[in-house]
């Protein structure tokens, strides 16, 4: 269960105490509004941060200092949760009852985490020149290397085109033009702002963690920042109604083609969330889905047809992976799905089947400490503050009629195809 | 049943053997909601000639032909998938082929017992029809075809086509589409009469179990079968030199990807032996270009590295070698610096980094008991190899810095060393 105190305004610790783990868990998250212009900084200042702090002047000190702690692992990395990014700082350390000698690493993982993020080497009144050029460096690459991965880079196109001009439409590492253009005062400055008026969220996971509020609230680094009011990260949900859905086509050198295609879901009733989470997994949640059972086992046109369900942008994307010659036959079958659902297709028993599966995966949350931070991560981030048991509740509650009212008001945005 | 145990990180394992050479390994896990079972044959992609129990003849399959099964054992004589039946219990089930075993598995926090039923009944009973073996290779078809299109696993193979002239290892688990196109059933009812006999599987269970019920509940599960002694599989000899040391293609990626190899052509002799080396393997890697190493500092203010390379040791009684593998706009300028920092720490081995590096390798086992599937997963791989998943933490004492050097010196030589590369278009 999660215990969030606000130490601060805007700056609330979440404790969830388990036994189950060998590790204890620490993440800090600094969100802020999706923004075209500064999507690209925050990116770039996760990269800078690793790289060093006042005391641990270099990445390699930094790494030595891990490993001393039987390799406790850091991790740092940029998401978008609906309409918010969020700068996600993780350590995992050992507890310390599993050590083979007695050491203290609990009180040392926060102090190194909070060091990273609050505490950067700064020479000059800005982040070091030398770190900012090589992070420059390498998110220009990392931004190239979206094309990769063919299915994942597909994902991405079809969001953009959703989203065109729209926060959600923005790539969370940025934009290669951008890059250029910033300096490293430009950079340290951005910080300065961003740790002044982000919102803080600080998670800890773990056993024996009787006194880590203590720990945490006499940190120097926590000690530092000031109340705030966070800017509204809460996501725009509004729907415009389309007459014909975008069809996108790209060519790139592939063996298999990849069909994305982009549902929105108009409907506004009460319980939108949980109803869309049904109607999504009956669609393509697992293998006895319609997607699965369709395009797969009865047409056998792909290995994988699934859908998955962007809760916070009230949005469902489709994806397969075809003969690129099968791509008319794989669109008729898949919208065939959609007005099966329309036309109420589906009987309670698939219902049932669908609100098992969920609830078993609602019921895993728990049993992995980053899954069961970022469910929290994601109450806190909306709002909704709705805790495993009563989300356990809503899914159970959800019926026949409210789905098949959902399942009318799904219209196709955008069809995506990667092909050669 | 037989109990293991280890001290250090508070866990045990049951082990019981049968009366039908089925194995049983049960990890019992206290206050976790999740339970997990595995079961697994030892017949993989590399087992593609053997002699059939029942009429002593050899037998020859087509490549991929393992994996093509794993697909068709979901399929039930009533018409219903079994895949479909565990999903509708609300169970997260998979199963998956590698090279040397295939397993089917589910996870679940409730209707364990029901979803046990399904999966231990599926899996003794094959039904495979001209039709729906056709209708597989569609599918198969188009997962292979995913692969295709998957730099990291073309820059795997094109490594293995380096570092083995002739090893099955380097056919594709899933085969060709040529290859797939030559299986039938009876094929299919060969292959899994020969391999699915209870004495050449094991089943795992993890989650909080009475070790005595669980096993009583597997063992009222299983259906007599005719006991086979051991099956006689044929392999090529271990080689002892690489078949070439460099290869490259072209395919749609943003920079190169490389794969450096080394093939480790000693045998371990003992459990306890492929243990140790496979620790102080890890342990070299993490030394010559872990995050702290002074070469991953220097390759990556200079733009050669974006992240720190994975680093892998695969074995079984057939292969081993060591991977490392990253992105690159330079691959060649890693490799001789990496091969300089070889040549460095065998004329000068720092004891203290040594020492720092054993303990992360430490924490990296501990974490690995955070998830019962991993733990499950891991037990079942061990066992393919003779192995059991504690010796990595009860043998890490005896992992010395002058034990590790002589490990240098024999797996990390650039006679041995292979690179592969995929280069963008």
């Amino acid at each position: 269960m999660d215990n969030a105190k606000e130490i601060k305004q805007g700056i609330k610790v979440h404790q969830i105490d388990t036994n189950k783990f060998k590790t204890n868990l620490f993440a800090v998250f600094l969100s802020v509004p999706l923004k075209r212009e500064t999507i690209t900084k925050n990116a770039l200042i996760t990269a800078v941060l690793r790289r060093g702090t006042n005391d641990m002047p270099s990445q390699q000190q930094i790494s030595e200092k891990l490993e001393e702690m039987y390799g406790a692992n850091f991790d740092c990395g940029i998401e978008k949760t609906g309409d918010s990014h969020t700068l996600k700082f993780y350590l995992e350390a050992i507890n310390d009852e599993f050590l083979p000698e007695k050491e203290n690493l609990l009180k040392e993982s926060i102090d190194i985490l909070f060091d990273i993020i609050f505490n950067p080497l700064v020479e000059n009144g800005k982040f070091k020149e030398e770190y900012v050029q090589g992070e420059k460096q390498n998110l220009k690459q990392i931004i190239e290397s979206k094309i990769d991965n063919k299915a994942s880079y597909a994902l991405e196109r079809c969001i953009e085109e959703m989203y065109k001009n729209k926060p959600y439409g923005l790539y969370k590492y940025g934009y290669i033009e951008d890059i250029e253009k910033i300096s490293s005062q430009d950079l340290y400055n951005h910080y300065i702002d961003l740790i002044k008026n982000c919102k803080i969220d600080i998670f800890i996971s773990g056993a024996s963690l009787n006194n880590v509020i203590d720990i945490i609230q006499n940190n120097e680094q926590i000690k530092k920042l000031n109340d705030r009011t966070p800017e509204n990260i809460e996501s725009d949900v509004t729907k415009e109604k389309i007459e014909e859905p975008k069809y996108i086509e790209e060519s790139m050198q592939i063996a298999q083609g990849k069909i994305v295609i982009g549902l929105d879901i108009l409907s506004e009733q009460e319980d939108v969330y949980y109803v869309g989470s049904v109607y999504n997994t009956i669609l393509g949640g697992g293998s006895n889905s319609k997607l699965f059972q369709n395009v797969r086992e009865k047409a056998s046109l792909a290995y994988t047809c699934s859908s998955s369900y962007i809760k916070r942008k009230k949005n469902i994307i489709i994806r397969a992976g075809i003969e690129i010659s099968n791509y008319d036959k794989a669109i008729e079958i898949i919208k065939q799905q959609l007005e099966d659902m329309k036309n109420g297709n589906f009987n309670d028993e698939d219902i049932e089947n669908a609100k098992k599966l969920l609830i078993s995966s609602i019921d895993s949350i728990d049993e992995e400490q980053d899954t069961e931070i970022t469910y929290y991560l994601g109450q806190e981030l909306g709002k909704t503050n709705i805790s495993i048991n009563e989300y356990k509740e809503k899914i159970q509650q959800v019926n026949k009629e409210q789905i098949l009212e959902l399942a009318k008001t799904i219209q196709i945005n955008t069809i995506y195809f990667l092909k050669d | 049943m037989k109990i293991i145990e280890s001290s250090k990180i508070k866990e045990k394992a049951y082990i019981e053997k049968l009366e039908s050479g089925l194995t049983i390994i049960i990890v019992p896990k206290q206050g976790t909601k999740k339970k997990y079972v595995i079961w697994g044959t030892h017949f993989g992609s590399i087992d593609n000639k053997f002699i059939e129990p029942n009429t002593n003849e050899e037998v020859v399959v087509p490549d991929g032909i393992a994996h093509f099964l794993e697909h068709k054992m979901f399929e039930q004589k009533s018409g219903i998938n079994s895949l479909d039946t565990l999903m509708a219990l609300g169970v997260d089930a998979n199963a998956y082929t590698t090279n040397d075993h295939t397993a089917y598995l589910f996870e679940s926090t409730d209707n364990f017992y029901e979803a046990l039923d399904e999966l231990m009944d599926y899996v003794q009973n094959p039904y495979y029809t001209d039709e729906n073996v056709e209708k597989e290779k569609g599918i198969i078809g188009q997962e292979i075809k995913m692969y295709d299109d998957d730099p990291g696993w073309q820059l795997y193979m094109n490594a293995l086509d380096c570092l083995y002239k002739e090893n099955p290892i380097k056919i594709d688990v899933a085969g060709s589409v040529e290859s797939i196109s030559g299986i039938n059933k009876e094929l299919l009812y060969k292959c899994y009469n020969t391999f699915y006999n209870p004495a050449n599987m094991v089943l795992v269970v993890s989650g909080d179990f009475k070790p005595e019920e669980i096993l009583e509940e597997i063992k009222s599960r299983l259906i007599p079968k005719e006991v086979h002694g051991e099956i006689k599989r044929f392999y090529p000899e271990r080689e002892v030199e690489i078949n070439k040391k460099h290869k490259e293609t072209e395919m749609e990626v943003s920079k190169p990807l490389f794969m450096i190899g080394f093939k480790d052509i000693n045998k371990a002799q003992s459990s306890e032996e492929a243990i140790k080396k496979h620790i102080a393997i890890e342990i070299l890697l993490n030394m010559l270009c872990g995050k702290s190493s002074k070469l991953y500092k220097k390759m990556y203010d200079e733009g050669v590295l974006l992240s720190q390379p994975d680093l892998d040791y695969e074995f079984t009684d057939l292969y081993a070698h060591v991977l490392i593998s990253g992105q690159s706009n330079e691959p060649q300028k890693f490799q001789d610096e990496f091969n300089k920092t070889i040549k460095e720490y065998k004329e000068n081995f720092d004891e203290n980094y040594f020492n720092r590096i054993k303990k992360k390798v430490y924490g990296d086992y501990v974490c690995e008991y955070n998830n019962i599937a991993d733990v499950a997963r891991m037990f079942l791989a061990d066992y393919f190899k003779g192995l059991n998943a504690f010796d990595y933490i009860e043998q890490y004492d005896t992992v010395t810095p002058e034990y590790t050097k002589q490990i240098l010196t024999e797996v990390f030589d650039e006679k041995n060393e292979i690179m592969s590369i995929v280069n963008p278009k």
